[in-house]
């Protein structure tokens, strides 16, 4: 098969994907108590009124067609518009969407750049201080979850380093420099639990590498030991750290959403935030969506670099 | 007379562990000759892939490799430097390990697989550092119409692989296992080798090409004038491609001659009990234990003869240390055995059970040990030479090799 072909699959695979979880997000939002009408109106209305503006909402039709009305405007593209303020639910989340992507693309390179060499070093310098050490940090990781390392961070960085502001985003059509630092902290919240378990999963890849009798062989050949570590050794290892990459990448987007709060930062995850208290529902299903898109793209891109590292895989999986 | 091309005396591989220390090769003396397949036969876990990996220094920190001796073409193999030792690796010596399924990179290029040993080993003015490797390996790929990637090519034509240009641009895992085994032969001649240490080639193929590939092997190291040393638990192998063997039993070398000698007149019991479990018709069993009993432990490994539980002519004197016998009337090799059977005033019957050992016997025993003890404290060549190196052994400089160098230090 080739890439176009497969490419072409995985597309119309994603489509799927995400009309389920589209679908289930939309019986989810709908089964939790709370009428965004009534929320809307505040305390004491009567009932003409609520049941008024309950059809203007359209929320008194029935469940299913709510639904393919919704579905039906998704298929030209329009996210509908949002309960609360009226806007189109793309502009509102477009708007805040920069943030979001730049923490959560920022924090993922941070994690890999931790993760592949100190995995590696843990690996070889086994049972040793380096990978007692790294493994040490690894752990802190795993178990700290990100808006706790965000506060942390706000506390020790961000309150003894005045370049590196703790609150606030700044575009990236303000300067590089000025967004980057914007970032910074939050995305090393973000990044350090995924790069903890990166880090993981390089370090048991590494080993069983290095027990491999095509190391030996390459030993055999007379090449360095670094030659052998990373020319023969590093692309075996990192097949099985990728595939887990894309899997764990709800890691990072899960810590994006609660990491913005922190930092008080105007991005996706608030605004799913604020969208769920509001009981905006269309809101809500735009942006799960959007995130959903994002991810099962970072997966497509994830399963092209597999099939680019492992030449035993064709396109499509299957040996 | 020329020396031995390798030239191996007392060398003893140990490891450290939890239960205690574990002597996977005890006090081995052999040499090959230049152009001479030179057998290894053994049960697994008889020490013998040990053997190889100690003379390459391939065994991690792990294991200690002591020898009086370990002459690679006059160069002492145990006390040259890491990267001396580099040199020779892949180069001088080379190696052809047992599963080419898993011995091959699977996600390097057959082609680049040998012409990185062409490369680091050959002279095709190609530059081998870090850097140009990770370039070329991550960045570049291997250019096609580059030196060694040509001659990866005629090798592969060599070892006979159809459609080379094609192919030397594979994966290994597209190829049959047959045509694996020929990659990596063709990547053990890649370095132009004098030595070709072949830790069981066959084991893992398929019964029907098994031949195919001993024949290109032995073909080939005929054709360049490479001796190969074949480690093997199968004697009808070493029958068809062997000029000496040595018998491996528990980490020693129980008796060792010309094939003929061991096969026609073999004098341990041992040897005895391997010859008659070969299978007289193709046998799906690789290898019949006609044998009872069970391989000592290795781990504190108490003196005297190891083959001693399992020995139907085990008497008195077994549980003392070996000496070796050297068995005369042997026309074509030096021919020897570790047996306290062969000790001169020990009375054999026809049976060949011991019917007295004389006072004398033990005599005559205490007076070898304590020959061979003292010859291996000079440093100098223990009684277990063969002739040619007892003439000039005394001469030889005694390197008192350092134990320590034998493991892999440093590595990573
Ligand atoms: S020394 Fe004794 S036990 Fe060992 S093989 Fe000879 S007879 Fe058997």
């Amino acid at each position: 098969m080739g890439l176009r072909e497969y490419l072409l699959k995985r597309l119309v695979h994603s489509v799927f994907v995400m009309l389920f979880v589209v679908t289930v997000v939309f019986a989810a939002v709908r089964s939790i108590p709370g009428d965004p009408a009534r929320l809307m109106l505040g305390g004491d209305v009567d009932t003409a009124t609520l049941e008024a503006l309950r059809a203007e909402l359209g929320l008194n039709q029935p469940l299913y067609i709510q639904y393919f009305r919704w579905l039906r405007r998704l298929l030209t593209g329009d996210l509908g518009e949002s309960i609360r303020t009226g806007e189109p639910v793309l502009g509102s989340i477009v708007q805040v969407a920069g943030p979001t992507l730049s923490i959560a693309a920022l924090g993922m390179v941070i994690a890999l750049v931790i993760a592949i060499p100190t995995g590696i070093i843990s690996a070889v310098k086994r049972y040793e201080i380096e990978d007692y050490l790294s493994t040490t940090i690894a752990f802190f990781g795993i178990s700290m979850p990100a808006f706790w390392i965000g506060i942390v961070l706000v506390l020790v960085i961000g309150v003894n380093v005045e370049s590196i502001p703790t609150f606030g985003y700044t575009p990236i059509d303000e300067g590089i420099s000025p967004w980057f630092r914007s970032i910074l902290l939050p995305s090393f919240a973000v990044g350090f639990p995924y790069g903890g378990i990166l880090m993981r999963m390089m370090r048991s890849s590494m080993l069983e590498v290095l027990n491999e009798d095509y190391m030996r062989t390459a030993r055999a050949k007379g090449l360095s030991s670094n030659l052998v570590l990373f020319k023969h050794g590093l692309q075996n290892a990192l097949i099985p750290v990728v595939t887990l990459a894309g899997i764990f990448l709800a890691v990072v987007l899960g810590g994006v959403v609660a990491v913005e709060i922190v930092f008080g930062i105007r991005g996706l995850g608030r605004l799913l935030i604020g969208s769920i208290n509001r009981r905006d529902f269309p809101l809500i299903q735009g942006t799960v969506l959007l995130i959903a898109f994002v991810f099962v793209l970072a997966n497509i891109v994830v399963d092209l670099l597999y099939t680019m590292i492992n030449p035993r895989i064709k396109y499509g999986g299957g040996d | 007379m020329t020396d031995p091309l390798l030239d191996v005396r007392g060398l003893t591989t140990s490891f450290e562990t939890g239960q205690g220390r574990l002597t996977a090769v005890d006090d081995i003396t052999f040499q090959i000759e230049e152009g001479e397949v030179f057998g290894v036969v053994g049960e697994s876990g008889s020490g013998k892939s040990v053997t190889a990996l100690s003379v390459m220094r391939l065994l991690d920190d792990a294991g200690t490799v002591e020898a009086d001796e370990v002459r690679f073409k006059g160069t002492d193999l145990l006390s040259v430097s890491e990267s001396e030792m580099r040199s020779i690796r892949g180069g001088e010596i080379s190696m052809i390990f047992q599963d080419p399924m898993t011995s091959l990179n699977p996600v390097m290029t057959i082609g680049e697989q040998i012409a990185e040993v062409v490369r680091h080993h050959g002279d095709v003015g190609e530059r081998t550092g870090f850097w140009s490797e990770m370039r070329r390996k991550y960045v570049t790929g291997t250019s096609e119409g580059s030196r060694s990637w040509q001659r990866a090519v005629e090798l592969l034509e060599t070892v006979g692989i159809p459609e080379p240009e094609k192919r030397a641009t594979e994966y290994p895992h597209q190829l049959s296992g047959g045509m694996r085994q020929r990659v990596v032969i063709a990547q053990a001649l890649a370095g132009d080798p004098s030595l070709i240490i072949a830790d069981e080639p066959t084991t893992a193929l398929d019964v029907s090409i098994e031949a195919q590939i001993l024949n290109e092997i032995l073909e080939l190291s005929e054709e360049f004038g490479i001796s190969v040393l074949l480690i093997t638990h199968d004697l009808g192998v070493v029958r068809e491609t062997c000029d000496r063997v040595a018998v491996m039993y528990a980490s020693e070398f129980m008796e060792t001659g010309h094939v003929n000698d061991i096969f026609e007149d073999p004098h341990h019991p041992y040897t005895e009990g391997l010859l008659a479990s070969i299978p007289r018709i193709a046998d799906e069993r690789e290898w019949l234990s006609v044998i009872e009993g069970t391989v000592p432990d290795l781990i504190d490994k108490p003196s005297g003869c190891p083959f001693r539980d399992r020995c139907d002519y085990a008497f008195e004197l077994c549980d003392r240390p070996l000496v070796e016998y050297e068995i005369e009337g042997s026309a074509l090799e030096t021919h020897t055995v570790r047996c306290h059977r062969e000790n001169e005033h020990v009375e054999v019957d026809d049976s060949g059970h011991v019917e007295s050992v004389p006072d004398e016997a033990v005599a005559a025993l205490e007076r070898r040990i304590e020959a061979e003890s003292a010859r291996d404290a000079d440093g100098g060549v223990s009684p277990t030479a063969d002739a040619s190196a007892r003439a000039d052994g005394g001469s030889r400089p005694s390197p008192a090799a350092d134990a320590e160098n034998g493991g892999d230090h440093g590595e990573y």
